[in-house]
């Protein structure tokens, strides 16, 4: 009944086909929702919405000392993606990670890669997060990408494009586990019948794959994994303790680590207990003061020294962020010919690097069409929007594109793909199509994990396409299906 | 809050690989939290008494008032910050540096604000109820509503102080995990307590009588009837002594009496036990100097008579109990909660980092 | 047609710092604390480098309090040692005893070198760190500004220029004891017109590699014999420049000469940052002296 009204207007729809029948993967979700009014919807989502804030999955904003505790907005209609589809998904995204897992292991070893002239050196070398301190490391089973989030869109014809990757500490994954729970408490009857895959796995997943990189020194005891945060007045807290509490693993800061000869321990009232792995949620530039940014608070001195001398290992390792830079996503496509001599199976979005010549005469002369961003920011910030650009901004970004080119690429504005998404904007409330995107939870231990669906975001105002939690986004349940309808 | 010590002895490595393991850090946040709630409760209770009991001596002079507050005063805060801000010590003035300021860092809304700091740090090792109300309770006291309720009748405003305290308690009780953090914050409770309770049995020596004449007189009489009231003991010493106040009895309730929780000897077995149960000695083992000491102390009690403790003086007696105590508290900071000291620039800074991570 | 023959520099002229010495270092860094400090984790760049130019015949790391010391070699190859002093000390003594060998120059006159050579794609790759901005070495306007000064006709040959620009600082900058500090950077060297050798290499740095000249800072020593009377002895900072066909080449603009063989190499980098002697982090109230006792002695 809510769905009558629903246009897709020029966009590819999720749920709907150009002529507007629903996508055989929709039916049971679409019959189902077809019988839901404005006052059944208004309940289930108050329910579900103060089911988060009683668990604290919320975010803090801190404008003040005080902070207010947000939820991130949920919508009760899952994202559905067919059995079909996402197969060719998985082994898009476990080609990535592989290649770009053995970028790195070369990058910070031989640098065959560069030697060979695929990449120009400089881009490497001039990368924000290019770790020389890192140089010639070896870590634990050449992992260094442990856990990767990587952001999927899909274009006007329902392709799925790699947006950019996320290796240094990507998150999101606790609202993937709590939209899941939350749906599944809200519509018991759909989730049974539509045979949707699990995600709840997720956590005892990333713990073996944890388990799986202690180091060579412990000799194959049980090791010891701490998940290391930056502190309370982290805006991702919730995250930090959600997923140390579902795996069942010490959640510690900073300060209650300490090395010793070499060996990193936790401050315990039974004394000086061994930490043989830790998942980090803090910045390589935080880690530790004696090697990094030395007025840094959050990290342990003699970190990086205790990790180069094999008695401890760290997920994500140090120096990923060289990979998900995004003037290295431009070159993707070659790492993955470079190593794996395939062709990428997920295609990137078309790029303009500014430090190529001829790319940044074209950037220049289109920025009102473009949009553009710079190579190391995350989160949305500082990118321009060229078609609703004012003037202003347009100029300003011209002057900094031609300060630094290196740090900037562009992309022509790609139409994401749509999705019914409850809107409270009119009176009658129902549904209207809003932008999405996806991020699967890759995790690469033993072997390489996919967890099925990921967490979508919407980019709640009309017409927007940024998706970000601090800039208006909000989530959806993503279902992966046994089968395709 | 004591001065962080330098330790003198590393910190042993423990062999123990499991996932149930406590910070230092998180038992020195519940230990302080409760500590800070305890003292929270007392500084009200004891300026609810004392309000009361002015109400029956309206005629107080300005000396008699300045000599009635002032060992209050100390008790629970600093004289020379007190005459920074305030000219003379009477009922409004100390009960409002006691209550309201935050220069003070033991006066009400200083212990709430300093629990609740606790608390936030250690946010997914209480439960969500116990946080709430701890939240509900120092927006209380930030706001203008807060203000207006003490001016109007400051033993209401009292009363609501005891409440959240009381119910945080409780709620400790019935939704706190029974692992090692309970001993933490059980230790804190009655550590505080028991420190507290020398203090409000000292302050009698510290109200000097105005002359001789007035020993066993109706101010004595009240002052002693306020002491029980502070300590919350007026019912239960009237239902063990049927007679008259006396003060050879008040002091011996409270020292002694095994049935009264709040007395000293009773908080002392408390702490005893929670010792053992997180050193895991054997019953009557005590490892290190300072526990032996307080164990000494605990087991004297339990032959010791009031005569001769106030033969010996009651003031030397207390200021004994409170140095075992002072002791005990550095050795539990020493043994099980040292982690290192960061100063207030730090940790504002240290906060900003947290907030400016992006992941 | 056979290829001319390149163009070089004259012969560098025998002189009497051009045969091999045999020099023995003591290096002592000695900190000591407001009180006690504990937790103490820190890294030395302290052991001379082994290359065609010089060799580290022998060295040793004492430290007091005593710690266990590892090492490695950093992304520049210099031999980087580490070690942490967890216990409670009031002070922090680090001694670095080293014998090494200078060597003559073997490698033959200083070709010529235009801006065409320095041009190719393979300098700029292989030079990258040393071409860019740096912590201390900033390449902005007032560095330009001075560059353009020091070679107003722009770069014609890179050594000859290296020493014209080494002339121009000597011109223009007076060597002041305590005029800057060990965190000085190059444009606030530029604005005061003095500083040390560590000013003087940063600031030469900027200028060569705003000219397209790859530049590394270089730490070490050198065999003072004209020590004036209460000359406090330390450590010392120049620079090499990277010249097409040859390699690196030092030159220390202090003394305003090309580095021979009373040199000896401590580190290289982009600048000091990535030389540091000694630095770490540390628990407690701070450092209340610093001092720095360096000798270096012919031996043969």
């Amino acid at each position: 009944m809510l769905l009558d009204h629903y246009q897709n207007e020029d966009f590819f729809d999720e749920m709907f086909t150009e002529s507007g029948t629903v996508r055989p993967h929709y039916q049971k979700v679409a019959e189902r929702f077809q019988t839901i009014d404005t006052g059944e919807h208004r309940s289930k989502q108050t329910a579900v919405d103060l089911a988060f804030m009683r668990s604290g999955v919320t975010f803090t904003v801190y404008n003040d000392d005080q902070g207010t505790e947000r939820i991130f907005p949920f919508d009760l209609m899952p994202r559905v993606i067919p059995d079909t589809e996402w197969q060719r998904i998985e082994k898009g995204l476990i080609q990535r990670i592989t290649a770009l897992n053995l970028f790195l292991h070369d990058i910070y070893h031989d640098q065959k890669i560069l030697k060979d002239r695929v990449i120009p050196p400089h881009y490497i070398l001039g990368a924000k997060h290019f770790r020389r301190e890192f140089m010639g490391c070896n870590v634990p089973k050449d992992i260094y990408i442990h856990i990767c989030g990587t952001d999927l869109i899909r274009d006007r014809q329902g392709n799925y494009l790699v947006l950019e990757d996320n290796l240094r500490c990507p998150s999101g994954a606790s609202y993937m586990l709590e939209n899941r729970a939350a749906l599944k408490r809200a519509f018991p009857d759909i989730y049974r019948s539509a045979r949707v895959k699990p995600v709840d796995g997720y956590a005892a997943e990333l713990r073996k794959v944890l388990q799986h990189v202690a180091p060579a020194s412990l000799g194959g005891g049980q090791p010891n994994v701490v998940l290391m945060t930056p502190g309370v007045f982290n805006s991702a807290y919730f995250e930090h303790a959600f997923l140390a509490r579902q795996m069942g693993i010490p959640i510690v800061e900073g300060r209650d680590l300490v090395v010793r000869d070499a060996r990193v321990y936790m401050r315990t009232t039974s004394g000086l207990v061994p930490v043989d792995v830790i998942y980090r949620r803090i910045d390589d530039d935080f880690l530790d003061p004696t090697v990094f940014r030395s007025d840094s608070l959050l990290g342990v001195p003699g970190l990086v020294n205790a990790y180069r001398s094999g008695n401890v290992s760290l997920a994500n390792s140090i120096g990923t962020g060289v990979a998900d830079d995004k003037v290295v996503y431009y070159f993707v496509p070659q790492i993955i010919k470079y190593y794996l001599g395939e062709d990428p199976i997920l295609p990137n979005v078309d790029t303009y690097l500014a430090s190529e010549n001829k790319d940044r005469l074209f950037i220049l002369d289109n920025l009102e069409k473009l949009v553009v961003k710079s190579a190391n920011e995350a989160g949305g910030y500082g990118m321009l929007m060229g078609p609703w650009a004012s003037q202003e901004e347009i100029a300003s970004f011209r002057d900094q594109i031609l300060g630094n080119p290196r740090n900037f690429i562009a992309q022509h504005p790609i139409s994401l793909s749509r999705h019914p998404t409850w809107c409270n904007d009119d009176a009658l409330g129902g549904f209207e199509g809003r932008h999405v995107d996806l991020r699967p939870y890759v995790l690469y231990g033993d072997k390489i994990t996919v967890t099925p669906g990921g967490l979508t975001r919407v980019a709640l105002r009309k017409g927007s396409l940024v998706v970000n939690s601090s800039q208006g986004g909000g989530s959806k349940d993503t279902w992966v299906l046994n089968g395709d309808s | 809050m004591s001065e962080p010590l330098t330790p003198t002895a590393q910190k042993p490595i423990s062999n123990r690989r499991d996932s149930h393991v406590m910070l230092s850090r998180v038992a020195n946040s519940l230990y302080w939290m409760s500590r800070y709630i305890e003292r929270s409760e007392n500084v009200a209770r004891l300026l609810d008494v004392n309000l009361q009991l002015m109400l029956d001596f309206a005629d107080f002079n300005d000396e008699q008032l300045k000599e009635h507050w002032l060992p209050i005063l100390r008790s629970a805060g600093d004289e020379e910050t007190f005459y920074k801000l305030y000219e003379r010590a009477d009922s409004e003035s100390v009960t409002e540096f006691l209550t309201f300021r935050e220069e003070n860092p033991n006066s009400i809304i200083s212990c709430l604000f300093s629990a609740r700091e606790n608390a936030r740090q250690v946010r997914d090792q209480i439960s969500l109820e116990m946080f709430e109300t701890l939240n509900e309770c120092y927006l209380f006291l930030k706001s203008k509503n807060a203000r207006e309720v003490w001016l109007s009748g400051a033993h209401e405003f009292y009363e609501q102080i005891k409440k959240y305290s009381h119910l945080f308690q409780g709620l400790t009780g019935s939704t706190f995990t029974r692992n090692e953090g309970y001993e933490f914050i059980n230790l804190g409770k009655f550590l505080e307590r028991a420190d507290k309770t020398t203090r409000i049995l000292d302050l009698k020596y510290h109200i000097l009588l105005p002359s001789v004449a007035d020993v066993g007189g109706a101010v004595d009489a009240a002052q002693w009837q306020a002491i029980l009231r502070s300590a919350s003991a007026l019912e239960a010493y009237r239902r063990f002594h049927v007679e008259d106040i006396l003060p050879k009895k008040v002091a011996e309730f409270l020292i002694f009496s095994p049935t009264f929780p709040r007395s000293i000897r009773a908080c002392m077995q408390h702490l005893d036990e929670d010792l053992h149960r997180l050193s895991g000695n054997e019953r009557r083992e005590y490892k290190s100097p300072e526990e032996r000491s307080f164990g000494k102390l605990l087991s004297d009690m339990n032959f010791m008579t009031i005569e001769e403790i106030l033969n010996n003086g009651l003031h030397e007696f207390l200021q004994l109990v409170q140095t075992t105590l002072d002791r005990l508290d550095d050795h539990i900071y020493q043994e099980y909660m040292y982690h290192p000291p960061v100063d207030t620039q730090a940790e504002i800074l240290l906060h900003q980092q947290q907030m400016q991570q992006q992941q | 047609m056979t290829p001319a023959a390149p163009i070089t520099h004259q012969a560098p002229t025998k002189g009497p710092w051009t045969e091999p010495l045999i020099l023995s270092i003591s290096h002592l860094t000695r900190y000591t604390y407001e009180g006690v400090v504990k937790d103490s984790f820190n890294e030395a760049r302290l052991q001379p480098i082994t290359d065609s130019l010089q060799m580290c015949r022998d060295f040793k790391f004492q430290l007091d309090p005593a710690s266990s010391v590892r090492d490695y070699p950093d992304f520049y190859a210099n031999c980087v040692h580490y070690f942490d002093v967890p216990e409670p000390h009031e002070s922090l003594e680090v001694v670095a005893i080293s014998e090494v060998q200078t060597l003559t120059e073997s490698r033959g006159p200083v070709p010529v070198a235009d801006r065409t050579a320095l041009e190719s794609a393979a300098v700029r790759e292989q030079h990258f760190d040393f071409l860019q901005s740096s912590e201390f070495v900033s390449l902005g306007a007032d560095v330009w500004r001075e560059a353009v000064d020091a070679l107003p006709n722009g770069l014609s040959d890179v050594w000859s220029d290296t020493i014209a620009i080494g002339e121009h600082i000597h011109r223009n900058y007076k060597y002041t004891p305590l005029s800057t500090n060990v965190n000085t950077r190059a444009p606030e060297v530029i604005k005061k017109k003095q500083g040390v050798c560590q000013d003087f290499a940063h600031l030469m740095l900027g200028i060569c590699r705003t000219h397209g000249i790859p530049a590394r800072y270089v730490s070490g020593y050198f065999l003072n014999q004209h020590k004036l009377p209460g000359e406090i002895e330390a450590s010392h900072a120049w620079l090499e420049v990277f010249i097409p066909d040859y390699g690196w080449k030092g030159y220390d603009p202090t003394h305003r000469r090309e580095s021979d063989t009373r040199y000896v190499k401590l580190a290289v980098g982009r600048d000091y940052s990535d030389i540091r002697p000694v630095g770490g982090t540390f628990r407690g109230k701070g450092t209340r002296k610093m001092v720095v006792e360096v000798s270096v002695q012919r031996i043969s």
